[in-house]
């Protein structure tokens, strides 16, 4: 058995069946063995980029490994914006490549990268296999290390000659237990030991008006049902970052929605108001606090976290502790179920603000044009079913979701939150119809996003998946549009798209069936229209230029710095240079 | 503006190909500058001494070199308080 046979035969033994890869030169070897294999769907994308956001998709949405492939130079320099996605937002990834021949290292080869040093900053962890008797014991740990404890993505970098080296017996894990027992531990070890918690419920018990902030550690360690059994038990109001959207599910009476840069006034008020701040799995980021400074100047913080390099980091925490959610959420739920929380002024003081404060709605279906980005996906969030992965690419319209879609389940929603990646929501969208080929699966863009790794409509055709996909087609880049306006004294710059192509006549060439809709009467329709569809159909829907997402908070200013439409300061015209201006 | 501080620390880690640049990546990209070090190297390990200087809090820089896969100790061993910078 060669190096690359040795590859599928750790796949099928991990019950790894979907990967997502593109063939070149160094990684040639791997695709050969893949012809005879059995029991791993090789998942061609038409860019590498697509590739490893495919990978992640699928992750974010089963929970399980997400897997791509690339070869060396190009190929994996391609694949770099995608695992960095992961890696930001800790998704389990493994990331193998193609390199040069172990000779040839060095040399300036042909398609030669330093995979090795040029990904260190975006992954968990990275190897470069020098011996091929080594690649087994690396394989099972880098599977094992992707998925354990914070999750991440690890890159395996193998020459070519490595991948054709017959691997010694006495490699392989079958002839060397300890090496899978010891990955496989990781992976099926029992919880650790919950630490003392009698710090917490301390501070939680002397509060007056505590509060729950939470963000994507819970769908990570797979702690919604335990969360939501504390959220229910302790009463705590709770707000929620982008990946923590789906935490409470939608009935929820607790939440007060997302905080933050585009929160809502409810929940970032009440986090201005709380006296403790009870922050599970979320890591403090700097779109969620606003000016630390600023950031709940009268709370003190518990932060649980699987993490511990993010205690402290940016705000001190009074009580840290480090573990598994779902232990440390079930002991505080028995501590609380024993002894509950008196906070009722606070909780009635929370949903008032849930009531009268909450996201501002332009949901008048009785307007005709043109449609508004928030109407068009409360609307949205009306009709799909429950248990709809709603994938969104990053701008207004990914806002617009966060604050309008009512997500039952975390994994149901697929945002790219650190790193913020335009082009994510088609290749995602494609990752999670593979790993969920029987749930409606969504993806919602801009015109801008969607254009960023629009490749992908191939992949579509040829698997032939029912993805929906919606464009929101201001015909600008909106968020880049909205901020010039408030911040930049209304000077656009760079954002006019109004020469986007006929995304109709482009759906049409991959034989992905279209309609196109621009009065709100039309919305209702539009949405039923491609849900009921049995196929892959897009929905084209021409929104309103100058829309902006409410409330924004200034970059680098306090969340409690909110700035609501009736804030605006827009001039008559704007002054306006495009690029094809520039271009001429 | 905050004081600039200079810590000592050592690190012993899995002595694999990219060890070095692992390490000094995380110090420069925490916010740190790195002004002595010395690495010896013995059955597959490698012990790194550093003398780093930066405004940050010292044990946000250990956190996050203690989560390096193939790290296995860090520890601090002076701080001094330089001039302000």
């Amino acid at each position: 058995m060669n190096g690359a046979q040795h590859i599928l035969e750790a796949f099928q033994r991990h019950q790894i069946d979907t990967v997502f890869g593109y063939p070149g030169g160094c990684i040639m070897p791997l695709y050969d063995a893949l012809v005879d294999a059995e029991g791993v769907e090789h998942v061609l994308c038409r860019h590498e980029q697509g590739c490893a956001l495919a990978a992640d998709g699928y992750a974010r949405a089963s929970g399980r490994l997400g897997v791509c492939i690339a070869t060396s130079g190009p190929g994996a320099t391609n694949l770099i914006t995608g695992v960095a996605n992961a890696h930001r937002d800790s998704i389990p990834m493994l990331v193998i490549t193609g390199q040069v021949p172990s000779a040839l290292i060095g040399t300036d080869a042909f398609q030669e990268t330093d995979v090795l040093g040029m990904a260190l900053g975006i992954v968990k962890h990275s190897y470069l296999v020098t011996e091929a008797d080594e690649l087994p014991a690396i394989l099972e740990e880098a599977i094992s290390l992707a998925q354990q404890g914070r999750p991440g993505p690890v890159w395996i970098d193998i020459p070519k000659d490595v991948l054709l080296t017959d691997i010694a017996a006495m490699a392989c894990p079958s002839a060397a237990p300890d090496i899978a027992q010891a990955a496989q531990s990781t992976l099926t070890t029992t919880a650790p030991p919950c630490p003392d918690l009698s710090d917490a419920l301390a501070l939680l018990h002397n509060a007056r008006q505590p509060l729950l902030y939470s963000g994507g550690g819970v769908g990570l360690a797979g702690a919604e049902a335990a969360f939501r059994a504390f959220a229910d038990t302790s009463g705590l109001p709770g707000v929620v970052t982008l990946k923590g959207i789906g935490n409470h599910g939608k009935h929820s009476p607790h939440q007060l929605g997302m905080l933050g840069m585009h929160g809502s006034r409810a929940a970032n008020l009440a986090v201005d108001a709380c006296d403790l701040l009870l922050v599970i799995g979320a890591r403090l980021d700097d779109r969620a606090t606003g000016k630390l400074a600023d950031f709940a100047p009268n709370a003190r913080i518990i932060h649980l976290d699987a993490d511990q390099a993010e205690f402290h980091k940016l705000r001190r925490a009074e009580v840290a502790l480090r573990g598994d959610l779902n232990t440390m959420l079930q002991a505080l739920t028995q501590a609380l179920s024993n002894r509950p929380l008196a906070i009722a002024d606070w909780q009635a003081q929370c949903r008032t603000w849930a009531t009268t404060k909450g996201f501002p709605a332009a949901d008048n279906e009785a307007t005709v044009a043109p449609i508004h980005g928030p109407e068009f996906v409360r609307q949205l969030s009306r009709i799909t079913p429950d248990d709809a992965i709603i994938a969104c690419d990053v701008g207004q319209h990914q806002m617009w979701v966060a604050q309008h879609y009512q997500f039952d389940h975390p994994r149901h929603h697929l945002s790219s939150g650190g790193l913020g990646t335009m082009g994510f929501g088609l290749p995602a969208a494609i990752g999670a119809q593979f790993a969920r080929p029987d749930q409606v699966v969504i993806n919602v863009s801009g015109d801008g996003s969607f254009m960023m790794n629009a490749q992908e409509l191939a992949t579509i055709r040829r698997y032939r998946l029912p993805l929906k996909l919606i464009i929101l087609d201001n015909q600008c880049l909106g968020m880049v549009r909205q901020q010039q306006e408030l911040f930049y004294g209304n000077r656009e710059s760079q954002i006019d798209l109004d020469d986007n192509p006929d995304f109709l006549t482009m759906a049409r060439a991959f034989d992905i069936p279209s309609l196109h809709i621009e009065r709100s009467d039309q919305i209702r329709r539009g949405i039923e229209t491609i849900l009921a569809y049995q196929g892959p159909m897009l929905l084209h829907v021409a929104i309103a230029r100058d829309d902006n997402v409410w409330p924004i908070v200034k970059p680098g200013a306090g969340n409690r710095e909110m700035l609501d439409e009736h804030q605006r300061n827009r001039k008559e015209t704007p002054t306006t240079k495009t690029s094809k201006e520039t271009a001429a | 503006m905050s004081a600039t501080t200079e810590h000592t620390l050592t690190c012993r880690m899995q002595a694999e190909p990219a060890a070095l640049e692992r390490l000094c990546q995380v110090v420069r990209v925490r916010g740190f500058r790195i002004r002595q070090m010395s690495a010896d190297s013995a059955d597959g390990q490698l012990t790194i001494g550093l003398t780093v200087s930066g405004e940050r809090p010292i044990g946000m820089l250990q956190s996050q070199l203690e989560k390096l896969h193939t790290v296995a100790q860090v520890s601090t061993e002076t701080t001094l308080a330089l001039a302000r910078a």
